[in-house]
């Protein structure tokens, strides 16, 4: 969702160009005519002074320049290309989404998700990995506070009240799912390479690369998590640590994604 | 190759995934102080056994033969996937 203080900015490796976008992380570039240069120019404004400024530029009616400039920025972003620098603050922002998501509710609709794009350092494995936990530690840390909830939850509706099983089990997803990218990263050494989140999907855009190299990158991630899996659920148990080793499951669970069911195994089988 | 490819990645998958169920369910079974016996056909697959001082926990050659089952699945869905992009007509 965007407001009217918000304003874009380009992501990390995206430039204005002679008449063009480049992206430098996917090695491609997009044209832009003269009124898409004009707001590319202004980024870093807020929404509403860019719409006036192209209303009068333009001699374009106010509501037709609002509609144009709101289609780019979310096409821009939509790309990856922007990130939105939110105006007002967060609270605020999530109050106003969640109001508009109960007035689209009626429809079956929920208001979309800016996407938020950061550079990954992919000179090393452990830097990439590094750059990647920074990146998608808010997302991980939600995902395991929400598991954690639902276990808890779940525990006492069972009778078998715990505080342990669900946190490890939280853990257990927050974590695989930040691993499963990291993993991706680790694998992309000198390949430029940028995180992208975007509502519930978090992936990791990269420069296209030769055949083999994308095949290890699209394994790399969910078999490192899956490995992890694997250890939590073999080596805790026969330490006296059997509730714990349960929080092994999850992480295992992301093998699936080496399969054709799931992009990463498409591309990791070379399809 | 690429079935070679399918049908490892298939395998390994459908054996961690096998290998964690099994590993949760004979936890579970350890907890409640329960026997297990999971097997396919002949196979066990996993098995808890108490003999009243301990508790032992058998993993079987079933989780192989999942595992074998996943990574042939894995090779027909790799190939089919194939064989439809080959046949979609190109973009205009």
């Amino acid at each position: 969702m965007l407001e009217p203080c918000d304003s874009l900015v380009l992501a990390d490796g995206v430039a204005l160009g002679e008449g063009r976008v480049v992206d430098a992380v996917a090695e491609a570039s997009w044209p832009v005519n003269a009124s898409g240069s004009f707001v590319l120019e202004r980024t870093g404004c807020r929404l509403e002074s860019v719409v006036a400024e192209l209303a009068a530029a333009f001699a374009l009616p106010l509501e037709t320049a609002r509609e144009d400039v709101l289609a780019f920025a979310w096409q821009l972003n939509r790309l990856g290309l922007v990130n939105v620098r939110r105006g007002s603050r967060r609270l605020r922002a999530a109050v106003v989404w969640v109001r508009l998501a109960v007035r689209l509710a009626p429809s079956g609709t929920i208001p979309s998700f800016t996407a938020r794009r950061r550079r990954i350092d992919t000179t090393t494995p452990l830097r990439a990995f590094a750059s990647v936990v920074r990146g998608a530690a808010g997302r991980g840390t939600a995902l395991a506070l929400g598991t954690f909830a639902a276990g808890a939850h779940l525990s006492l509706v069972t009778g078998r009240p715990s505080l342990l099983v669900p946190a490890a089990v939280g853990v257990s997803v927050g974590a695989g799912v930040v691993v499963h990218e990291g993993g991706h990263a680790a694998a992309l050494v000198g390949i430029p390479g940028a995180l992208v989140i975007r509502g519930h999907r978090i992936y990791v855009l990269h420069a296209p690369t030769e055949s083999r190299r994308r095949r290890v990158v699209a394994a790399a991630g969910p078999a490192l998590t899956a490995l992890i899996g694997l250890v939590v659920l073999t080596v805790l148990p026969p330490l006296g640590l059997p509730a714990l080793g349960l929080a092994g499951a999850p992480a295992a669970v992301h093998a699936c994604a080496l399969t054709v069911l799931a992009g990463d195994g498409r591309t990791a089988c070379g399809l | 190759m690429r079935a070679l490819r399918a049908f490892v990645l298939g395998a390994a998958a459908t054996g961690v995934l096998a290998y964690a169920a099994a590993a949760v369910a004979a936890g579970l079974a350890q907890a409640q102080d329960g026997l297990l016996d999971v097997h396919v056909g002949a196979l066990v697959v996993v098995r808890v056994a108490s003999d009243g001082a301990s508790t032992v926990t058998t993993f079987g050659p079933g989780l192989l033969v999942a595992s074998a089952i996943g990574g042939l699945l894995n090779a027909l869905g790799a190939a089919w996937l194939a064989r439809r992009a080959r046949r979609r007509p190109p973009m205009a």
